[in-house]
């Protein structure tokens, strides 16, 4: 028999270590470079841009929270509590949005709601030649596109907790005489609450962190305003002030969601699951359901689309798919594979530590790979382009300082597949092996890796499918010349060449679809 | 009363896998004043110390946390001793200084959630461990064990499409084909539903039997503890309180709380005068000794007390639980005094009725005093449910 002592230290931990510490250097050195700015920078950021852009963003984010609400909380409350025809369908649909990044969704938006487009003209028969609609390039406009983008964050959290939700608390509540409106204010909505509150932190930090949108609609939010400093001004240091302020920002809301996920656990009574008893809605309220949720699909999802497959199937969009073409596919893919393969990589040891031996040194490791989290892609470029230029200058330019963007910006969405996947392997499938005589080695290879391999496909398809439409990173540090089909829709749809920019809008929102599929069926049930 | 610690080690007829020579005992497993913490200075387990012979069921019986389970998973070598060391047939295996690895001390282990793995097929569950045997062997080793357990033609089945005690059927004889030197059990039977627990329960100790498996089984459940175990170590807040026969655990209990933790009991206070002790119940034997007047207290289980309806007793019925087979009553006695008492299911008296009560008093067991107070004390009977 071998006898060994206790390992203090493991390899596996040093690498855990060590990957933590890269991620996190990119982050401490912009945030380092922020506060040791000359003061002079501080203040004339301060008496200049500062506030519009915090009060800009500050606001965007608050109207779109407040849409986002109503339409999500509403729309999963339809699907869950009413039985109409239809509504397995529906229940689908209302995800499709996420499909559409921001970006396509706003440039299918500044055509619609521009000077001269449909609903204008539609506007104009009924209110007379004068009439105008807002401009999508507005704080409305940006408004509408970040809220129909981003509601089915809310609905899908909704959702879920309505149907997770014990129904022995509603039954309570009618059967101390309680109306059906009252239970659904007094109890339904309470319950819901921490769920709501984790969809619009969620929201949030989406708004807060989105550059495709508005950098088409053209609205100055803080994340947009980096990359300004950055490509207008090439003021680094400039961008660095701006690029804190944002992370702090964000990380306020990520610790806001994370907290309302944590309370939501507590609000969903285990033990014998009852599914909720949905009320029959006859013709006309089928008609008015219908055309709700029908209305919301179509603006966020349906119209777009056919949109987007009427442009591409025009003369002009069909000529620009040529071996160029087929060029940006390939640049994007083989990007996205690069990160997506590096990502599982780093992640692995990491997730597994965190889930294996959870002391504070390993949880905190893990943490410190979601910091992509609060990175907004303009703030990940510059992290990762500062410390580049800094301590290996040759890199500078090369595909390579865009892959290290890309596995620090998307890491968080592969390690939420990883995570799980170890966590909901209980630790007694590998003990039971050591038992039976299998080493920790052959215990990897037959039990964990086994098990694990759905969870790590999944996280190395949804690395893979962020990457293909990641466009701020993308636009920084990308070499010269080399154009993505993100890339490709922003430019054609920054210059209002809409048909040219199509198919490759259409492709991106082809192939979000499959990591859609992923990222919901993780956690679906149907109601 | 104090019935023996450290079982004397005594030598097991058959050796066991490895040739040991040099053993320093030859119990298959034992445990010498074994300590265990997940943090320091807060114990799971202090200074236990017992041995398991050659083919015998042994029980690890306490309540949630009292470190049961913290028990088993160091004798199968998931968790580290402080102190202390323990042999796995004569061995030493775990120790401050010595930690062999789980895969080569040749236990079998079946968790409460049996762990089977879920990509496997059940005869690649049971297979698992026996990759080094040439194919045909394995067949014919997992096709044995299939028989054993009742498993036959289930062996292409998925562990999620088997019912709770099938499945704890594969996690046993996947444990069992590796001819483990020691079984371990984390509560076998606390995922079945009561009927299932009770036939499973009956099988399991007939195929030990049949496969003479040295075995240790935690649980919280001391019907289950006397109907499986040939022995029992009862454990409170990691430290053991008694290692004895279930019979002797029941009848001759050595502290108030292993009396009340393995069935029903009353604590009836009472003096010490010229070796007799006096209680509201009547006089009973000194059995430990005391000094003239001495506190001590009487413990009374309700299957030994009789009740005698009488007009003008000073005694009355409180209560009456209906079990099937019995009445359990709850009888005040005129000091106010709560007593317990098992009568036949015939035997059906009204709340308020007189009585009077007799002791059979074929086996008392007393305590001091100050022994009983910090658990149950006399003040507050204990109403554990039989």
């Amino acid at each position: 028999m071998s006898t060994t002592r206790h390992q203090l230290v493991s390899p596996l931990q040093l690498v855990a270590l060590a990957t933590a510490g890269i991620i996190l250097l990119p982050l401490g050195y912009v945030t380092a470079q922020a506060l040791s700015a000359d003061p002079a920078v501080w203040s004339r950021l301060w008496a200049t841009r500062i506030p519009e852009l915090l009060f800009n963003t500050v606001s965007l984010a608050g109207s779109v929270s407040v849409i986002t609400l109503i339409l999500g909380v509403s729309t999963a409350w339809l699907v869950t509590r009413v039985e109409f025809p239809g509504r397995r369908l529906w229940e689908g649909a209302l995800v499709l949005p996420l499909a559409m990044p921001t970006y396509v969704l706003a440039y299918v938006f500044s055509y619609l709601l521009g000077f001269g487009g449909p609903v204008e003209h539609l506007w104009q028969l009924i209110a007379g030649p004068q009439a105008r609609v807002f401009s999508p390039h507005s704080y409305w406009g940006a408004t509408l596109v970040m809220a129909l983008d981003t509601f089915p964050f809310v609905y899908l959290l909704s959702r879920s907790a309505l149907l997770s939700m014990n129904v022995s608390f509603e039954e309570v509540a009618r059967a101390s005489g309680v109306s059906r409106l009252s239970t659904l204010w007094r109890v339904t909505l309470p319950l819901m609450r921490p769920s709501i509150a984790a969809g619009i932190a969620l929201v949030i930090l989406y708004v807060v962190s989105d550059f495709g949108a508005v950098s088409l609609l053209r609205y100055q939010t803080l994340t947009y305003a980096v990359f300004q400093q950055m490509t207008g001004r090439a003021d680094n240091t400039a961008a660095s002030i701006l690029s804190l302020l944002l992370v702090v920002l964000a990380l306020i809301f990520l610790i806001t969601e994370r907290w309302f996920r944590q309370r939501s656990r507590f609000y969903q009574t285990t033990g014998r699951y009852q599914a909720p008893q949905r009320r029959q809605y006859g013709w006309l309220g089928t008609i008015a359901v219908t055309g709700y949720l029908g209305l919301i699909v179509g603006a966020a999802f349906a119209l777009p689309a056919v949109l987007l497959i009427q442009w591409s199937l025009s003369p002009e969009a069909l000529a620009t798919i040529d071996s160029r073409f087929f060029g940006f596919i390939w640049n994007s893919g083989i990007l996205a594979a690069c990160a997506a393969t590096g990502g599982v990589l780093i992640g692995l040891p990491l997730a597994y530590l965190a889930s294996r031996r959870p002391t504070m040194l390993n949880l905190g490791c893990l943490q410190a790979a979601y910091a992509g989290y609060v990175l907004p892609g303009p703030v990940a470029a510059l992290a990762v382009l500062v410390l580049f230029t800094k301590l290996a200058p040759v890199v500078y330019g090369s595909v390579l300082i865009l892959i290290v963007a890309y596995v620090i910006h998307f890491l968080p969405a592969g390690l939420q597949s990883l995570e799980p996947a170890l966590q909901h392997m209980s630790p007694n499938l590998e003990e039971v092996a050591r038992t039976l005589g299998l080493g920790i080695r052959a215990t990897w290879r037959r039990v964990t890796l086994p098990l694990v391999r759905n969870g790590f496909v999944v996280a190395w398809v949804l690395m893979f499918l962020q990457t293909m439409k990641e466009l701020p990173a993308t636009l920084l540090l990308r070499p010269v010349g080399f154009d993505t089909l993100a890339i490709r829709v922003w430019m054609e749809a920054s210059e209002e060449y809409f048909q040219l920019a199509a198919p490759s809008a259409l492709l991106i929102v082809l192939l979000s679809l499959p990591a859609l599929v992923l990222l919901v069926s993780k956690d679906w049930r149907a109601a | 009363m104090i019935s023996d610690h450290s079982t004397a080690p005594r030598p097991s007829g058959e050796g066991t896998l490895q040739g040991n020579l040099f053993t320093p005992a030859s119990s298959v497993l034992e445990l010498r004043h074994v300590s265990c913490a997940y943090e320091t200075g807060r114990p799971a387990v202090q200074g236990v110390s017992f041995a398991a012979r050659e083919g015998e069921i042994l029980c690890l019986l306490g309540p949630s946390g009292c470190g049961k389970t913290t028990i088993l998973r160091a004798i199968a070598g998931f968790e580290p001793v402080r102190s202390g060391q323990l042999f796995l047939s004569g061995q030493l295996v775990s120790s401050p200084e010595v930690m062999t690895p789980t895969e080569s001390r040749h236990v079998g282990m079946v968790f409460q959630e049996y762990a089977l793995f879920p990509h496997l097929h059940v005869q690649d569950n049971i297979a698992f461990g026996l990759h080094h045997l040439p194919r045909s062997e394995r067949a014919s080793r997992v096709q044995e064990m299939l028989r054993l357990t009742g498993l036959d033609g289930f062996e292409r089945r998925y562990p999620h499409e088997l019912s709770g005690g099938q499945q704890q059927r594969v996690a046993l004889a996947r444990a069992l084909v590796q001819n483990p030197v020691v079984l371990l059990l984390d509560e076998p039977f606390s995922n079945l539903d009561p009927d299932m627990a009770g036939r499973m329960r009956q099988e399991l100790h007939d195929l030990l039997r049949r496969t003479k498996t040295t075995t240790v089984l935690v649980t919280h459940d001391h019907d289950e503890a006397f109907a499986m175990a040939d022995r029992i170590a009862v454990l409170n807040q990691g430290r053991l309180e008694q290692f004895d026969t279930p019979e002797m655990m029941y009848h001759m209990p050595a502290t108030p709380f292993v009396a009340d933790f393995v069935g029903q009991a009353d604590f009836i206070p009472g003096t010490v005068s010229h070796g007799i002790v006096h209680t509201e119940l009547g006089e009973f034997p000194d059995t430990i000794d005391s000094k003239d007047g001495a506190a001590v207290v009487v413990m009374i289980r309700p299957d030994d007390i009789h009740l005698v309806p009488t007009e003008g007793a000073r005694s009355h019925v409180l209560s009456r639980q209906f079990h099937g087979s019995e009445n359990l009553y709850t009888v005040s006695l005129p000091s106010g005094q709560i007593v317990h008492s098992s009568q036949g299911s015939t035997s059906v008296y009204q709340v308020g009725t007189t009585v009077e009560l007799r002791v059979l008093a074929t086996h008392t067991v007393l305590f001091r005093q100050e022994e009983s107070t910090n658990t149950s004390g006399p003040a507050q009977p204990t109403t554990r449910k039989h």
